[in-house]
């Protein structure tokens, strides 16, 4: 079989190198291809016809924008699905298959659905299938295998991750269109600095295949050329070559967000671009036109078209129609025909086209017939011939191969309206409501004749400069009095189609989810009264183009069907991307860091078994918990406790700030002493507890819970803001260890290694002391999580690892042993402490949590307070206890008391107590069952778990070793 | 057969009438299955107002996860019997809902995650929700193109299970019982504005539309995000946040994971529609606004997060990304029914990230409150008052991908 290559002769303007041929894949047919060239171009040039198959029907789909904004070009490229092909370059050895169809895209089987479509109206899948009611569970299946359209590797990694910049820009221009470059130059000479982002490989736009003779272009722009290919060269060159100008070619800016930040994909990669003033170049998408089979392959956009002849040297058929309602498709002709291409006819739709260009087109060999109505297209995989009714009702069917349709455009405003609520019609043509810090540019704004457009873009080039300081602002008003005279030309309120609209169940509206003229009729017909609700359930305008290609139609459409004007049917809303980005590229790398105290080498040269507490690594034992609980309560225990959280709390009015955020006073702790911490939500719900030493009259020195330090150094911050108190507050965390040395021998061992008088008498429980240890400069905190004596001692960190060893060392001849989390856990339990979030929950208060002793209604407001009084003024219905499990049962944190099978509690905390023998913790039961000794029962499995509660700790009730 | 090829009626338009037994300000689904449970207890002189179109706040919005598997007494009962309503639904309103009933899993990566999720579900067990919970195996065979994180920071260590729970098509729900209330002679007045709240010796007679005064007996706001302003229309300030909740969705695929996966500690959750899309979403956003306009920063987030669990989705394109309004309160949990001092008037609000899941039983139950006059004992709990009674019901830890303090 011959393989057709469809190249034309070379055209000056074209992208692709003859001289370097690439070989890639498809289908697994290799593929001769041009470095330059686009998976769809090389396809299109080797023949193959059918790119896709569409997403309900599975009807065949042919080439249509050849510009990355329709659907009909989606395939699986190395893997990754729902490539736009005529976008994607080809390289070496790429992989490319097509998607969605069975077996191929060039016989789908699937697509007898296109016959059936009498039994797939619109909304079908609202109205069958539910009865009976198991009929959709068999049916949910092959839905779901039917719809959706590229397939994923689930094994694949995903390919590598993308980098995600942060810039900042003068002025950035969207869309390298002639508007674009010109507006980019004009503001870059004013002297502002420039980005221009342009979507394309090459800056250019409609320019890019335009031959046509332009002689109304502005003398001023020192342009040296009248032809439209050649003035997008020369604008080119000039972008290119501005040294403030950074052109981002291949680059989508897909987000438009608050305040000008700007989300541009490029490549795989993304920049975040804050730009103080956004020029708006981004021209307009040519659209279909509404007649039946307008989707067939062969009916492209008359720009596409275009764009296949001039920039890959492709004819994209041998006999083409153009249609068109303006002159733009006399000109698309011209360029056809002078690419090489018949163009047997132009079918206008309106009455009296233009004289002259008649006279030029006529002499070209083409035929023009005015006052068409197109009727449909004709063909099954490929278009042979067109019908069309002129407008004395005289029908003919013309032979071709190629459609081009013309005319009919639609503003890409989608990023302007993400952010802004600019006044923009159903065609997308911007008419009002621009930003201040944003000026519209060319087609966007409905501006199209080259000259005039040159003109505009210039203004707002040096309007952009003006905004941001540059060029002579004083210029401004004069500028923006030039710049008015562009008005874009306003729709009428009466105005609804430009051509009639054919009605008929194939007559595509919106390609990516083939909803048809006939079905937004239906759709109005069943009473959706609106073009939101037409929206989603015809699903118009939801696909991959996002209404790129059918916003339009879609809304014209629906005007007709419901009696309104366009104007009044109004417009569904943008929404970000404006064009699709990968959740690669979004994503950027992920940081997700890993924590390691200063310790950590040394828990792993112990053995310790590490487990993952939030960011941090932390011991969870060294090899038995319960002998480090004896340990601990016999001898002498040692734990790294560096992931506490620590502030240093500095200033004037450190109390004040203290007393303010927590609920206890601290203005009138003494130097020296410690005080427990509990910080509240506004609400009075526990937040998070920890240590507060006053170090200083106006130095105090705070630990917070491991996790939570980040989030608390937040909340002091944003209760200071706008207080004018005059506090700093420092995160210390990282740069101090700790460790907790407890045990009835621990003064013992850290005597050896200090001065400071650590005898009873002198240094007391809930006290502090600075000094040294094994010649660290340390801070003692006497306190008792473990319920033993014991120290928390804080330190620079670089000494950790000294510090550590050589209070093992000095408590070898003691049995000191290293402790774990767990051993942790089961000796504060032991204790009855409190963990926050583990034993109290989001709306727990101080007062629920049998904490009252750390409140203080007496001193002035503080956060928290209101919640926590109207606790106090009411029953608590609920409290949280000890209890003892019988039989040596210890439930798993987190199970449910139980009456009569009703839950009525929950067990928070459990562990078994190798100082006592019992299974035993902390649940928070009904108040009526907190009173010592009453019998509840815990949900295990299908059992019920007889335990007895305890209002006392089962260690130590008095507190007497603690302060021993 | 005959009613997929004849086209159906919807709901028709009327004018509005200068007299209704009940007004409810909102047609998204709380508004709209209200007036249909009404209409089936035969009060139909009902008008449903909306300054949109039908459905287009929080309903439209949302991503239509429906699941039971709350923490609390007061919450698991009202939501498995909205579940319950919603197995059946599609049935009831001749409507295809397109139910999936693909079951849902709430990951947990730490200690602390698995021992809230435990305690979730020994609650559920007890009051009726078929909720188990997996460990990392199970987890496998359920969505086998997970990524278990193994010897990655947040490995997945257990998930909560609860298979009944799915996703539903949410704008078939909005409709489907707008069509049924049409259907029995309620009236649905989209694009209708309400402009105030009349009030004579002390009760709620009627609003305002406009220069128009229409008269009721009862009116109902069942205005989600925007409750707190139609609260200021009787000088009431309700104990709720407007925070926006932001969404997107992927171009389609072949469909690779059937059941909808959540996790809090990845402020993620996900799962693919019928149609291939992938949807992704996460917690509110951390301050309160309502904008509906949606911030490149979560996006990005979203995507992060949702890669860390299914890391081969790194080339997929998102196509549509959107943002709704939760008006949010204190406890997490709904507040409905009677405000105390001011008779004629209903609350239905405080439906934050979870109201979609209630509309069924919310409707049910304050049509009923409605008709009898007397408060089912499903909605009492979340009654208004319990706020100045300190009697708050927390369901916060069973917020999906809760992040913010």
């Amino acid at each position: 079989m011959s393989r057709p290559n469809k190249r034309l002769s070379a055209a000056p303007q074209e992208l692709v190198d003859r001289s370097r041929p690439i070989h890639f894949e498809f289908e697994g047919r290799k593929i001769e291809a041009y470095e330059g060239d686009t998976v769809s171009s090389a396809l299109s040039a080797a023949g193959v016809e059918i790119h896709s198959r569409s997403f309900k029907y599975h009807r065949p789909r042919g080439l249509l924008c050849v510009a990355g904004r329709c659907p009909n070009c989606l395939m699986t490229v190395d893997g990754t699905p729902n490539v736009r092909a005529c976008t994607a370059s080809v390289r070496d050895g790429m992989q490319v298959i097509t998607q969605n169809a069975w077996p191929s895209t060039e016989r789908d089987f699937v697509s007898v659905l296109d016959r059936l479509d009498r039994f797939l109206p619109v909304g079908f899948y609202y109205k069958a299938l539910h009865k009976p009611k198991f009929l959709w569970e068999l049916a949910r299946p092959i839905v779901r295998r039917v719809a959706g359209l590229g397939s994923i590797d689930v094994d694949s990694d995903g390919g590598p991750t993308s980098n995600h910049t942060n810039r900042h820009t003068d002025v950035a221009v969207i869309g390298g269109g002639p508007a674009g470059m010109l507006a980019a130059s004009a503001a870059a000479d004013s002297g502002a600095d420039v980005t221009l982002i342009d979507d394309q490989t090459l800056p250019g736009g409609h320019l890019l295949t335009d031959i046509r003779e332009y002689f109304d272009v502005p003398d001023g722009l020192g342009l040296s050329t009248t032809t439209g290919h050649e003035i997008a060269a020369e604008l080119r060159e000039r972008v290119l070559g501005h040294q403030r100008i950074s052109v981002l070619s291949s680059s989508s800016a897909f987000g438009m967000y608050q305040d000008n930040l700007l989300a541009i994909q490029t490549g795989r990669d993304s920049l975040n671009l804050r730009a103080t003033h956004v020029v708006m170049a981004t021209g307009a998408f040519e659209v279909p036109h509404q007649f039946h089979n307008n989707d067939l392959p062969g009916v492209m956009l008359a720009s596409g078209a275009l764009r296949l002849a001039r920039l890959w040297g492709i004819s994209p058929g041998k006999t083409a129609i153009v249609t068109t309602n303006d002159d733009s498709g006399y000109w698309a002709a011209l360029n056809l025909s002078d690419a090489g291409i018949v163009v047997s006819a132009i079918l206008d739709s309106r009455v009296v086209p233009d004289s002259d260009l008649l006279t030029l087109v006529r002499t070209a060999g083409i035929e023009v017939l005015a006052g068409q109505t197109i009727n449909s297209a004709q063909g099954t995989k490929r278009v042979k011939s067109i019908a069309t009714t002129s407008a004395n009702g005289e029908t003919r069917n013309i032979e071709c191969d190629l459609i081009c349709m013309s005319g009919a455009w639609q503003g890409a405003s989608g990023l302007l309206l993400q952010s802004s609520s600019a006044g923009v019609d159903h065609d997308g043509i911007v008419r009002s409501g621009v930003p201040e810090n944003v000026t519209i540019a060319g087609g966007v704004g409905g501006v199209h004749d080259l000259g005039a457009l040159l003109s505009q873009a210039g203004l707002a080039g040096k309007r952009a400069a003006a905004k941001v300081g540059f060029g002579v602002p004083d210029d401004l008003p004069a500028i923006e009095a030039e710049l008015s005279v562009f008005k874009s030309p306003t729709t009428s309120s009466a105005e609804s189609s430009a051509s009639p609209i054919t009605q008929t169940k194939k007559t595509f509206v919106c390609f990516c989810e083939d909803v048809s003229t006939k079905d937004i009729a239906v759709a109005v017909e069943e009473g959706f009264g609106d073009v939101q609700t037409l929206k989603r359930y015809t699903t118009s305008t939801m696909g991959p183009c996002q209404g790129k290609m059918c916003h339009k139609a879609f809304v014209e459409v629906a005007a007709l069907n419901l009696g309104l004007s366009v104007k009044d049917a109004g417009a569904t809303t943008s929404r970000p991307p404006a064009q699709p980005v990968a959740l690669g590229t979004l994503a950027g790398q992920n940081h997700m860091p890993r924590k390691r105290s200063p310790l950590h080498y040394v828990h792993e040269q112990l053995g310790a078994e590490i487990v993952e507490l939030g960011p941090w690594l932390r011991p969870h034992n060294y090899g038995s918990p319960q002998d480090e609980v004896l340990a601990v309560r016999e001898r002498v225990g040692i734990i790294d406790v560096s992931t506490l959280g620590k502030l240093d709390i500095r200033g004037p009015d450190a109390g004040k700030l203290l007393d303010r955020v927590y609920t206890h006073r601290f203005s009138n702790l003494r130097e020296g002493h410690i005080r427990y911490g509990l910080l509240c939500s506004e609400a009075g719900s526990i937040m998070d507890d920890g240590t507060v030493t006053r170090m200083a009259d106006d130095h105090y020195f705070v630990t917070t819970t491991t996790g939570n330090v980040d989030a608390i150094e937040d909340w002091f911050n944003w209760w200071m803001a706008g207080t004018g108190m005059d506090v700093y507050v420092t995160n210390v965390t990282a740069a101090w260890g700790a460790i907790n040395v407890a045990g009835p021998r621990a003064r013992e061992t850290l005597a050896k290694l200090t001065d400071v008088d650590l005898s009873p008498k002198a240094f007391d429980y809930m006290r502090s002391a600075t000094g040294e240890v094994a010649g660290v400069p340390s801070i003692f905190l006497r306190i008792g999580f473990v319920g033993e004596t014991g120290w928390e001692v804080h330190f620079p960190a670089e000494y950790a690892e000294h510090l550590w060893n050589t209070v093992m060392e000095a408590g070898s001849e003691y049995g000191i042993s290293p402790f774990g989390l767990e051993a942790q856990r089961i000796l504060r339990l032991e204790k009855g402490h409190i963990i926050v979030n583990q034993d109290t929950d989001a709306v727990t208060d101080p007062l629920d949590a049998g904490m009252r002793w750390a409140v203080r209604f007496d001193k002035p407001d503080f956060i928290g307070r209101a919640g926590i009084a109207a606790t106090r003024d009411r029953e608590s219905k609920q409290s949280l206890v000890g209890f003892i499990a019988d039989d040596g049962f210890v439930p798993e944190d987190g199970l449910s008391i139980v009456t009569n099978g009703q839950p009525v509690g929950r067990v928070t905390s459990s562990r078994f107590s190798p100082t006592r023998g019992v299974g035993f913790g902390l649940a928070w039961v009904p108040i009526e069952m907190a009173e010592d000794g009453t019998r509840i029962f815990i949900q295990s499995g299908r059992n019920e778990w007889p335990a007895t509660v305890i209002t006392e700790p089962i260690y130590d009730p008095e507190g007497s070793r603690l302060r021993a | 057969m005959r009613q997929l090829l004849t086209p159906n009626s919807m709901w028709s338009t009327h004018e509005l009438k200068d007299r209704y037994d009940v007004v409810i300000i909102g047609a998204g689904i709380h508004g709209l299955s209200t007036a249909y449970y009404l209409a089936k207890r035969g009060i139909t002189n009902v008008a449903v107002l909306d300054k949109g179109y039908v459905g287009g706040g929080a309903s439209g919005r949302n991503t239509a996860i429906i699941r039971a598997n709350y923490l609390t007494r007061e919450g698991i009962p009202f939501f498995r019997e909205s579940l319950s309503l919603y197995e059946d639904l599609a049935q009831e309103l001749d409507f295809n809902l397109l139910f999936d009933q693909s079951g849902r899993l709430d990951l947990g990566h730490s200690e602390s995650a698995v021992y809230g999720l435990r305690m979730r579900t020994g609650v559920n067990k007890l009051l009726g929700v078929d909720s188990r919970m997996i460990g990392p195996s199970e987890i496998k065979e359920l969505v086998p193109a997970i990524d278990l994180r193994v010897g990655k920071p947040l490995p997945v260590m257990g998930a909560l299970y609860q298979s009944s729970a799915g996703v539903i098509r949410h704008d078939a729900v909005v409709w489907g019982y707008g069509r049924g209330a049409d259907r029995q002679g309620v009236e649905i007045h989209p694009f209708t504005d309400v402009t105030g709240i009349v009030r004579e010796n002390g009760s709620v007679v009627g609003v305002d539309v406009g220069d128009r005064r229409i008269s009721a007996d009862i009116v109902m706001s069942a205005t989600a995000g925007w409750s707190s302003n139609i609260a200021r229309m009787v000088d009431m300030k309700l104990p709720l946040i407007t925070h926006p909740l932001q969404a997107f969705v992927t171009e389609p695929l072949k469909p690779f994971i059937d059941r909808s996966v959540s996790s809090a500690n990845l402020h993620v959750y996900v799962y693919q529609t019928d149609r291939g899309e992938v949807v992704v979403g996460g917690g509110v956003d951390p301050y309160s606004s309502y904008s509906q306009r949606s911030t490149l920063h979560t996006l990005e987030e979203l995507a992060a997060n949702m890669l860390e669990l299914f890391p081969f989705l790194r080339g997929v394109n998102v196509m549509r990304q959107w943002a709704g309004l939760c008006d949010m309160s204190p406890d997490y949990a709904p507040i409905m029914g009677e405000v105390d001092g001011l008779p004629g008037f209903l609350l239905s609000c405080g439906w934050g990230t979870w109201g979609f899941k209630a509309g069924p039983i919310g409707g049910y139950t304050m049509a009923e409150l409605i008709d009898t006059g007397k408060t089912p004992d499903l909605i009492r709990p979340f009654n208004l008052r319990r706020f100045s009674r300190g009697e708050l019901v927390n369901e916060r830890a069973a917020a999906p991908a809760a992040a913010v303090h």
